[in-house]
């Protein structure tokens, strides 16, 4: 039998036709070459010399060295139309449009916060109201974890770090008043099993208030990711059920819900838990590609299949890697998807993402200094060329954002849009001798991940031998020392520590217990008033679905219409698949 | 004969999502000499129980979400009841409301840690409450 090929064996065999616009004439490389030499034998401190290539110390970074100096030597083999190229044209390093912002403005989604339903509307409308493209629903601890308010687990974080969903009235709830076909709506569902629950509450919300399905544009996360890797919780289904749920639910989205994206492969939760920029995009990369097969098994075409599929990516402190990585994710992606999937259609190769700035680089010492680290990364991601952006507000390690922290980091969004002028060019960053080199380096690095994921079984596979689990644990232990001697420098924390830090007087959110109450009461009423004969049918079309290989998404959606819960839902899934143990490592 | 090593028992309450912090505290006790038991995602009752099977000197639990002080209220309540509240020593990390942290001092938790914390802070923090003067 032959042994399956690796992406990088595939991309290698199959990509050879570099040289018909090479970007330096080798003659001239060759004289540069040899001033260059003699510059920095010259010129250059021995000491410099001696260290010409340091190792940029930051958090989540990804250990590339780096020169002191990048000249057209480390840029040397360019090829422009293969390797840059035109913004919105293959290989789609400089953008996925062709006049990226002058054309349409990455999204500025902020979250929307925390609270009950009616506090979430509430907040949606503000943002919306104060210049915000899209709104951004995030979960409480309870929906996102899949519980019902009323469950004992439940008690204390109900409305804590998000909006309570338990069934289809909340939906009805948050939305009110939101013109759903016009703003698109990202739904923060995380997990596969989560987002076949909850989008189809929304999916009812919807069609309760005259809305066509095929019209509504919007995003879901649902990824395995986050429910087998990043997340922490009582109970776990196997991964590989997880996967399959995750198809399930693209499949349906895909034909019921045309303009919906029904993927978010989320590397930014993966890696503010705690791996490197490489290792980020290489796990979302490979969940990617045995999405791609997988559906293929199920006959469907990979540019079907990759239309719509979306990314999410964490971006930090280290500058410029980060707007190299995020160039050459863009083009990676290309290459995947033409020469690993052969596709034909320009949509399917476009790797297209949201950005949220790191949270885990903010500090709680002195928190102002929030405000700047943020900006920086937002930065980095607009000339990344992301799609859509949250900046996260300089509270992170206090409380999820109050309104006022939220528009400040609308504000971040619009002083870097409107008043910079950075917008007016596309990806400026193309031809630095630095940004190019390492943006090959940055693909190469990521393209070597996945190979070594995909050896050793694939995505599916890392998690269920827990290898990814260990990578993260290893890493954060590493950075932690880091930290701890002082070789990653926190200003204001390990770095010109002040004495006597004061904490400056930050306002968190309030906790109210109210808000279950009420979600408890609202319940109380909801499961008097339904048919629950009807329900019980529907949650048990859920285990049979699980069982037989049927799609499951559409009898969460029968469920979701007759009245189920969320807490109702889950444990139908759990009876279905059976609990898997997730490795603990430390 | 060798002293015996503090024991830590780190548990998160049911439906904690985060671990970053928890593990980064466990490399921080065990680099520090301390024996470290990480029990997961768990109910109040089933942290006590864990603790007095392990015969743990310090428990220490990690809320990132909110709930800390009606779990942990819980979980004080539960611990009074077996009879252990006074042998285990209670520390709390993550993030919760200023407001809380006088109530959760009151209830038992003689430690919080906020993300600002360094290793060194939270090392000599549990020496002190257990007693360990080395």
């Amino acid at each position: 039998m032959d042994k399956k090929k690796t992406t990088k064996e595939i991309l290698e065999e199959k990509i050879k036709e570099k040289g018909e616009t090479p970007l330096y004439n080798q003659e001239t490389i060759k004289k540069t070459k040899k001033n260059f030499e003699e510059w920095k034998n010259t010129n250059v401190s021995e000491k410099d010399r001696k260290t010409w290539e340091v190792v940029p110390q930051t958090m989540l970074g990804s250990g590339i060295p780096r020169k002191l100096l990048y000249t057209p030597l480390d840029a040397a083999n360019l090829d422009y139309m293969e390797d840059i190229g035109f913004s919105g044209d293959e290989p789609f390093t400089r953008g996925c449009y062709p006049n990226m912002y002058r054309g349409r403005v990455f999204t500025m989604r902020q979250l929307s916060g925390a609270g009950s339903p009616e506090n979430v509307n509430k907040r949606m409308k503000f943002l919306l109201e104060s210049g915000s493209t899209g709104t951004n629903l995030a979960l409480d601890l309870p929906t996102v974890q899949m519980f019902d308010s009323d469950e004992p687990e439940a008690i204390g974080q109900v409305g804590t770090v998000g909006v309570p969903v338990d069934c289809v009235q909340d939906m009805e709830t948050i939305y009110d008043g939101i013109p759903i076909d016009e703003i698109s709506s990202s739904i923060v569902t995380h997990y596969p099993r989560n987002t076949a629950i909850i989008f189809p509450m929304f999916l009812v919300m919807a069609e309760k208030r005259g809305y066509d399905w095929k019209k509504l544009p919007g995003s879901v996360q649902n990824d395995v990711t986050m429910e087998c890797i990043v997340r922490r919780a009582p109970e776990y289904i196997p991964p590989a059920d997880a996967f399959r749920v995750q198809c399930d639910n693209i499949e349906f989205i895909r034909n019921e819900v045309p303009r919906w994206n029904y993927i978010t492969l989320n590397g930014y939760n993966l890696r503010e838990y705690g791996t490197s920029s490489i290792t980020e995009m290489a796990v979302a990369f490979a969940n990617g590609i045995s999405i791609i097969e997988e559906m293929q098994k199920r006959g469907y075409d990979p540019d079907w299949t990759a239309e719509r599929i979306a990314f999410f990516w964490s971006v930090g402190n280290d500058f410029f890697e980060e707007v190299a990585r995020l160039r050459a994710a863009r083009r990676l992606w290309y290459k995947i998807m033409k020469y690993r999937f052969d596709s034909k259609q320009p949509r399917s190769q476009l790797e297209r993402c949201h950005v949220q700035t790191s949270g885990i680089s903010l500090q709680r010492v002195e928190p102002y200094n929030n405000v700047i680290r943020a900006a920086y990364h937002a930065l980095a991601a607009i000339l990344g060329g992301c799609q859509s952006l949250h900046v996260d507000a300089y509270t992170e390690a206090y409380s999820v954002p109050l309104e006022e922290d939220s528009l400040l980091s609308l504000r971040t969004q619009q002083i870097i849009n409107v008043e910079t002028g950075v917008t007016q060019v596309v990806d400026p960053m193309a031809g630095s001798f630095y940004i190019e080199n390492l943006t090959d380096i940055m693909e190469e690095k990521i393209l070597g991940e996945i190979e070594e994921i995909e050896k050793q079984g694939g995505y599916v596979k890392i998690i269920e031998s827990g290898w990814i689990h260990n990578k993260i644990s290893r890493f954060i232990q590493e950075e932690r020392r880091k930290i701890d001697d002082g070789t990653i420098k926190v200003v204001g924390y390990n770095y010109f520590r002040q004495p006597d830090v004061k904490e400056p007087p930050i306002r968190c959110q309030e906790v109210s217990e109210e808000i279950r109450e009420n979600q408890i009461k609202k319940l109380k009423k909801w499961r008097a008033e339904r048919d629950n004969d009807k329900v019980e049918s529907c949650l048990g079309g859920i285990v049979d679905a699980c069982k037989s290989g049927e799609n499951v998404t559409y009898k969460t959606l029968e469920a979701a219409r007759a009245g189920a819960t969320e807490g109702e839902m889950r444990r139908k899934f759990t009876e279905a698949f059976g609990l898997w143990r997730q490795p603990l490592v430390l | 004969m060798s002293e015996r090593k503090i024991k830590v028992l780190l548990s998160a309450y049911s439906l904690e999502t985060h671990s970053r912090g928890i593990i980064t505290v466990a490399s921080i006790l065990r680099d520090a000499g301390m024996e470290v038991v990480y029990i997961g995602n768990n109910r109040p009752e089933e942290i006590i129980e864990s603790a007095i099977q392990e015969d743990a000197d310090v428990i220490g639990i990690t809320s990132m979400c909110g709930g800390a002080l009606q779990l942990g209220r819980e979980l004080m309540r539960i611990a009074d009841e077996k009879g252990v509240k006074d042998r285990i020593k209670f520390v709390l990390g993550g993030i919760f409301p200023p407001e809380e942290e006088t109530d959760l001092k009151n209830i038992g938790f003689e430690l919080l840690f906020k993300p600002g914390a360094t290793s060194e802070e939270i090392v000599e923090g549990i020496k002190s409450i257990v007693g360990d003067t080395s």
